[in-house]
């Protein structure tokens, strides 16, 4: 029980807190001033932020502090221990370590746009901008990471006086604070410095990844090795074998170094088929069944071209593939591109398989709109849910996002797969253009469905590091970590419409996920955070040349160092249960506990995470009772007791007549 | 019947076998079973079967399907699995199975056969043999049946014939012979007349129920009033009527004809803050007021409040009846998915669609309404009165959602039951006209009552740790309506029903069904069944999931007492000079003059009165009130909820979030029959018991096995079983809101409530399911405690869920499914989550 005294460690750091916090006030007794109905609004976005985001490490300790302060006997139930601020002072800003203050602007105003302007200093950092009330006993505080930010605007701030500055921050993750500020001589611009920060790529500064000190007792990069995992998967086997070519990344730069490709066939005609591959991305397995042996196998686009180009051994790789699988002769082929845009990609010198030159083969297509597309539909979600929420048309108002209809095309996409090598024990090979976006959204949600060991929490983060991370999702490009250039087309929320999708798969299935709804806000919080270097860079290659796994620490030490916040408490292990989630648009709902969760009125009702935890900590202990009485039962009595139905010796009636 | 058409030769050549099978059956015993299992209710007999027959499931039953006899009786479609368990010959009736639906409630017959779909009429005749059958019900159910390669033909053609002519295309008289089917026959009428009520709940029909509750409410300075006793003041009031206690019945007498239809304000709850509810209709405003008549009107509306008294006017916002009825209707339209007519809505429109419908807006309006209500109450000693042009709809709606989100008594079962009899059978809601049975009313059709339940949803998926009731109780109440068998739907004011009882003696003959009065002295007693004798109308596994089994927290104090004074904005409140009238009309207070017809118009005798003129000084005190729902102040959810060890007010009102996001859609209820939702072959489930439900059976296992590994060792068990409870009523105190108190102990029938044992599907599955094991449905409910105990630790996780004995005897197949418990139909939907 090495947890245990990890918490008693935490509860103790704590305490000084706790002190400081209540001198000021005037002695608080049990530090129960908070629970009185104080209804202020300000009291509320703090409490509302605590809320959906304590899991974020750059939140404010005080919502931490006030658990702790709210609950000082409730067993031994940790806060977050692990990457919170250690220190803090009166008015001071909680530091990570690492982290360095830039500077302190006083008489910022916070321009809430659910109750008004709040008052107050705001300091920023290089990792994060901190905004907290002056009002001493309840401070509102706002924290925003600076990788969060997409863009700065200055905005006119109108009947404010003169010199007044307005300051609005676009944010990756669905809302866009606002600040009005008085320029003051001498000082630097906040904006610039804010700038320089938040776009450290554009200013030739490192990441803040980089400079992040925290020690976690769990090393996250440790959580995937592709060599463990394919052996989990029962390869290499006679038809498959786990190939060195790409070690050194020369046969595809945005492949992992450790690729799986059937064993009959020579290194040549790989590198054959690579040349016919786009960006060199040959078929490779993903996924095998475990009994069928069909596979998931994943590649991009073949280089026809207009003039229908072949390329023999890009056949002859396939038809092996196919044979790998002996309980099926044909293999499927899924395109998860729009059938058009497949053919105006063939002008493109792209294309597809061309169904009469591939024996044997069925070719689908997934229908699926491509990145800018994402990209418009998640920007139109957040004109719906930030910073107003229209009552009467919200149900439109989402549809006209499609942003629902777009997981329902990934989530049947995914089934579609996941049907056919269930059923149909048919081996398929999926690609989009690249291979590196819709490709990895299917294949990764495919192998969620029909692998259980995927709806672990250490599962996932592996399915999360060998689909995404490892074969070449371009985090970097698509989320834009540190760059100034907002407008580039290349971002998109691919990453979070997977997350989305999962969401969805866990509200279908609430008892088949090991992680909960706080797990996945994590994840998506630290894609944008820059505080972990999990999502930074576009390829292994890439990643290995920045040294990221020796500079930087993983999302994952931080998850695991703490995994009962993570952890869902109604998880049965459906092993070898294939999910296959309803996909009609009925069945599919926003996600809004993410989306709409800068909305104060969002607040859920109850307190969701905190309820979950406790019955975690809960079966725990009723478990660890109850092994302990059949221990002792069993020493007691050597013969084995008497078949004894439990009868109830204090049996009060449960549903007291009313 | 029409002679020489194909049906009417199929069902002539059928008639001699159910005479035979009637001959039988009355010659052995009153209720038997037929040979294939199924359990008929005395009288009933079984017109056509067919065997080999798979049903599909629901999401919420498992998914996939279950294969076995498909009857057809005069009463109802029955479904009898292959391998259920052989009925108990010796319990008591149930009038529907858990697969069965009653012929009532169907609402159209589709076949599916190669290639193409029919709706089939009494009349029609069909040209094929149809592959699958559908049942669209009244109650938004679909219910889909198979016909295996192996059921002959002829069989499936009959059986269709059969269920096509039976089922009640909705004539007046059709209601009857129903309810005569069901419980016409003599064995049935003995059952039903030696029935006893349940106690445990108020009826509120005599005054003595009424005295009752005031004592609950902790009401004082009011009475229980029987001027209405023969119905003479009004004819849709209630026989008992509570009223101020300083006004007399002969004063009272004078004020009814003051009041459309005579339904003047009356007492219906008091707020433990002392803040009392009341009801009331319009005013006539063609009567002459006399000085005296003035006096008493004052008095009966202030009740023994002397301070102030708002008037809520609900006709401004809330949907009329007809807006229901329509916005029901394309609910309705939406949520089947009908097959005959292949409308179906694209999923790229699905949520406009369902926005177009206004379902969810009036289901808003009512809540928002509810909530304006309960803010006021909370303020404390007022008197708030619903007004409502005939106070026979959104006055019953508004003032039990009052009450449910204010008085943790009616989010227990029998407190629900209690209220629905006490706002809407007893106040007089037209059950009858509004759920029109026997079509011939459509005018008057309007489903409110579903409107309250759908709101009632809303509420309950908010906040789902703070209801005792669940909202498979909901649905089962939703289903019961469209079923022409209870006396609590089939009035529309007591009045109608005590007629009918009392008739029943001289002009009604059994032919009718209705139960003979002389059985009952109270001559109230209704002679139809209730609606809420559950037992028989579910089975008790289908009644065990009506409550959580998990109770909330208890309120702190055992009763309402009428001082739990402790809200600061009381004092705002108090300098407000007596007498003062408000109305509140879209969310904005104002004294109107003529709000009290008797006020505006004849100012003299205004000044008679006594009382001063209403100022608009406390307007903003008022405002507050609301305010603190209304607007952007957030304070009664948050700090009552994110303060788990802080004594949590068990009277703060469950406040609903009705913004879009918040206001989701019954989907266990309208869409459970879409048959997209029905897939086949899908081998979890994807609804699982309310997880809450989920841990709390699971930590009843444990206790259970504490308490057994404890007896077991200790022949003094108290001792040793001290301790956990003890640990336990600590763990109770840390947890928010009291969702996960555990009971120290429980039945074990209760602990796994939702367990219900369910045939094994047949072996004949898909390609899909042979190679994933049965589908979940099939599990048998874990055993408690004393099965794997045996083996000592045992595995961890059989530990924790409980294992599937079945499992293991399917050791041969690679896969068998995981503890059933999660496959067991019961969703949370939105609730933990949002």
């Amino acid at each position: 029980m090495e947890k245990q005294a990890g918490a008693a460690g935490a509860a103790d750091g704590a305490g000084p807190n706790r002190k400081l916090w209540s001198t000021p006030t005037g002695g608080l007794a049990a530090g129960d001033n908070l629970d009185s109905p104080t209804g202020s609004h300000v009291e509320w976005c703090k409490q509302l932020i605590a809320a959906t985001i304590n899991s974020q490490i750059g939140v404010s300790s005080v919502p931490v502090d006030n658990k702790a302060r709210r609950r000082p006997d409730f067993m031994n139930l940790p806060a977050l221990r692990y990457g919170s601020q250690a220190t803090m002072f009166q008015n001071q800003v909680p530091l990570l370590p690492g982290e360095t203050v830039q500077t302190t602007v006083k008489d910022v105003m916070y321009i809430c746009p659910f109750s008004g302007l709040v008052n107050g200093t705001l300091t920023v950092t290089d990792y994060k901008l901190y905004f907290t009330s002056l009002e001493r006993e309840s401070p509102f505080v706002l924290d925003v990471n600076l990788g969060v930010i997409s863009r700065l605007e200055t905005i006119s701030v109108p009947n404010q006086g003169e010199n007044t500055k307005g300051l609005e921050l676009v944010c990756k993750d669905m809302r866009s604070p606002r600040f009005a500020y008085k320029a003051q001589e001498g000082h630097p611009d906040v904006v610039e410095l804010l700038a320089k920060h938040a776009f450290p790529l554009s200013h030739s500064l490192r990441l803040f990844a980089f400079l992040y000190e925290e020690q976690f007792p769990v090393d996250g990069w440790k959580v995937y090795d592709p060599t463990a995992e394919y052996r989990r998967l029962g390869l290499p086997n006679e038809s498959w074998t786990i190939s060195k070519l790409n070690s050194s990344y020369e046969l595809c730069d945005t492949y992992p170094s450790i690729l799986v490709i059937p064993t009959h066939i020579t290194e040549d005609d790989v590198r054959r088929v690579a040349v016919f591959r786009a960006k060199h991305r040959i078929p490779v397995l993903s996924w095998i069944h475990p009994e069928t042996q069909a596979a998931i196998v994943r590649c991009s686009q073949p280089l026809v071209g207009p003039s229908d180009r072949r390329c023999k051994e890009d056949e002859r790789f396939l038809q092996i593939i196919m044979d790998a699988n002996a309980q099926s002769h044909k293999l499927t082929i899924f395109d998860a591109r729009q059938s058009s845009v497949a053919v105006t990609n063939k002008a493109k010198d792209g294309g597809y398989e061309s169904e009469s030159f591939y024996p044997n083969v069925e070719l689908n297509f997934l229908e699926i709109p491509n990145i800018h597309v994402m990209r418009e539909s998640l920007r139109k979600m957040k004109d719906v849910v930030y910073p107003t929420i229209d009552e009467a048309h919200w149900h439109s108002a989402i549809d006209q996002t499609h942003w629902l209809e777009y997981i329902r095309l990934l989530l049947a996409g995914a089934a579609k797969i996941a049907d056919k090598l269930e059923s149909g024990k048919t081996s398929v090979v999926v690609h989009c253009s690249d291979g590196w976006d819709r490709t990895t959204q299917l294949t990764s949600l495919a192998m969620l469905m029909l692998d259980s060991h995927y709806r672990t929490l250490r599962g996932f983060q592996v399915l999360v590091e060998k689909e995404w991370v490892s074969f070449g999702h371009r985090f970097a490009a698509r989320v834009g970590h540190g760059d100034e250039n907002h407008a580039n087309s290349e971002r998109s929320p691919l990453f979070v419409q997977f997350i989305d999708c999962v969401w969805q798969m866990t509200r279908q299935f609430p008892a088949a996920f090991e992680f909960n709804e706080l797990f996945l806000i994590t994840v998506l919080d630290h894609l944008y955070s820059c505080l972990f270097g999990t999502f930074l860079y576009s390829s292994e290659q890439e990643r290995a040349a920045k040294e990221v796994q020796s500079d930087t620490v993983s999302l994952w030490s931080y998850v695991n160092s703490q995994p009962e916040d993570f952890t869902n408490p109604f998880y049965v292990d459906y092993e070898h249960h294939v999910l296959c989630p309803l996909v009609s648009s009925r069945h599919l709902e926003l996600w809004t506990a993410y989306y709409a969760r800068w909305n104060p009125r969002m607040r859920p009702q109850v307190p969701v995470h905190q309820t979950l935890k406790e019955l975690l900590f809960l079966r725990a202990d009723l478990q660890r009772r109850v092994e302990d009485l059949q221990r002792e039962a069993s020493s007691r009595s050597s013969s084995s007791f008497s078949e004894h139905s439990p009868s109830h010796t204090a049996g009060t009636p449960l549903h007291s007549a009313v | 019947m029409l002679t020489g058409s194909k049906t009417t030769f199929k069902v002539r050549q059928m008639l001699p076998d159910i005479k035979e099978r009637m001959l039988s059956q009355s010659g052995v015993a009153a209720r038997s079973r037929d040979v294939f299992g199924l359990r008929c209710l005395p009288g009933e007999c079984v017109l056509q079967r067919a065997i080999m027959v798979r049903k599909k499931l629901t999401a919420r039953e498992g998914r996939g399907w279950v294969s076995g006899t498909l009857f057809c009786t005069h009463f109802r479609v029955a479904f009898v699995p292959q391998d259920s368990p052989k009925p108990d010959d010796n319990a008591d009736p149930v009038l529907l199975g858990d697969y069965d639906v009653a012929l009532a409630s169907i609402e159209k017959v589709v076949v599916v056969g190669p290639n193409r779909t029919k709706l089939v009429t009494p009349n029609s005749s069909l040209k094929f043999t149809p592959e699958e059958l559908v049942l669209y019900c009244k109650d938004l159910r679909v219910i889909c049946f198979l016909f295996d390669r192996l059921t002959p033909d002829a069989q499936v053609i009959e059986i269709t014939y059969t269920i096509a002519k039976t089922y009640q295309p909705l004539k007046p008289g059709s209601v009857l012979s129903f309810q005569n089917a069901a419980l016409g026959s003599v064995e049935m009428k003995q059952f039903l007349s030696n029935r006893r009520r349940n106690t445990h709940m108020n009826w509120f029909e005599s005054a003595s129920d009424w005295e009752q509750e005031l004592e609950r409410c902790g009401a004082t300075g009011w009475r229980v009033s029987s001027v209405n006793d023969r119905f003479e003041m009004s004819t849709s009031l209630p026989r008992s009527i509570v009223v101020p206690q300083k006004v007399l019945d002969t004063e009272l007498k004078k004020s009814f004809a003051h009041f459309n239809e005579g339904r003047i304000p009356r007492w219906c709850w008091r707020h433990p803050r002392g803040s009392d509810l009341l009801r009331m209709a319009s005013f006539q405003n063609n009567i002459y007021h006399e000085k005296d008549d003035i006096r008493n009107l004052e008095m009966v509306l202030f009740g023994c409040q002397s301070s102030l008294c708002v008037v809520v006017e609900l006709g401004e916002e809330l949907p009329s009846p007809a807006d229901i009825q329509l916005a029901h209707g394309r609910l309705r339209a939406l949520s089947l998915g009908d097959i005959s007519t292949s409308v179906s809505v694209p999923d790229d429109k699905w949520l406009s669609t369902l926005e177009s419908t206004h379902w969810l807006d009036y289901t808003r309006a009512c809540l928002r309404k509810a909530s304006e209500v309960a803010c006021l109450l909370r303020g404390g000693h007022l008197t708030v009165a619903l007004q409502e042009a005939d106070d026979r709809d959104m006055a019953c709606v508004v003032s039990s959602l009052v009450q449910v989100m204010c008085d943790p008594h009616c989010r227990t079962q029998h407190g629900f039951q209690s209220l629905v009899q006490k706002e809407w059978v007893m106040a007089g809601h037209r059950f009858y006209s509004r759920i029109n049975y026997h079509r011939d009313n459509d005018k008057e059709e309007a489903p409110v009552f579903l409107l309250f339940l759908d709101c009632v949803w809303q509420l309950f998926s908010q906040y789902p740790s703070r209801f005792q009731l669940t909202d498979d109780f909901l649905l089962a109440l939703h289903d019961s309506i469209h079923l022409p068998l209870f006396s609590s739907f089939l009035a529309n004011c007591q009045r109608e029903r005590c007629k009918r009882s009392q008739n029943l003696g001289q002009s009604y003959t059994p032919v009718n069904g209705w139960r003979d009065v002389e059985s009952s002295s109270d001559p109230s007693d209704p002679p139809l069944p209730s609606v809420w004798d559950w037992s028989l109308q579910y089975s008790k596994h289908r009644r065990d999931r009506f409550t959580q089994p998990v109770p909330p927290i208890p309120p702190l104090q055992p009763l309402l007492n009428g001082n739990l004074n402790t809200n600061p904005d009381t004092h705002r409140l108090a300098d407000t000079i007596p007498g003062s009238v408000f109305l509140l009309s879209r969310g904005i207070f104002s004294c109107p003059a003529n709000l009290l017809p008797w006020r505006g118009g004849s100012s003299g005798v205004y000044k008679k009165s006594h009382r001063r003129a209403a100022s608009s000084e406390n307007v903003p005190g008022l405002e507050r009130l609301l305010k603190a729902w209304a607007l952007a102040e957030f304070p009664q959810g948050l700090t009552s909820t994110a303060g788990p060890q802080g004594p949590l007010d068990p009277y703060e009102p469950l406040l609903p979030l009705l913004m879009g996001p918040c206001m989701g859609l019954w989907k266990e209820c309208y869409l459970r029959g879409a048959l997209h939702a029905q897939a086949f072959s899908h081998p979890i489930s994807a609804n699982h018991p309310h997880p809450v439900e989920l841990l709390a059976r699971e930590v009843q296992q444990l206790k259970d096995k504490l308490a057994q590994v404890s007896t077991s060792t200790d022949p003094s068990p108290p001792t040793k079983l001290a301790e956990p409870r003890r640990a336990d009523t600590n763990l109770n105190q840390n947890t928010n809101n009291g969702t996960f108190l555990f009971p120290a102990s429980r039945p074990p029938s209760m602990a796994a409530p939702r367990a219900a044992p369910r045939a094994a599907p047949p072996p004949t599955s898909t390609n899909h399911q042979t190679s994933r094991g049965p589908p979940p449905a099939s599990a048998p409910p874990p055993r408690l405690g004393h099965k794997d105990n045996s083996g000592g630790g045992g595995n961890k996780h059989t530990f924790l869920f409980g294992p599937p004995p079945v499992a293991e005897a399917r050791l041969d197949q690679r896969y068998y499914p995981a503890p059933n418990n999660a496959k067991l139909p019961k969703s949370n939907g939105s609730s933990i989550a949002s």
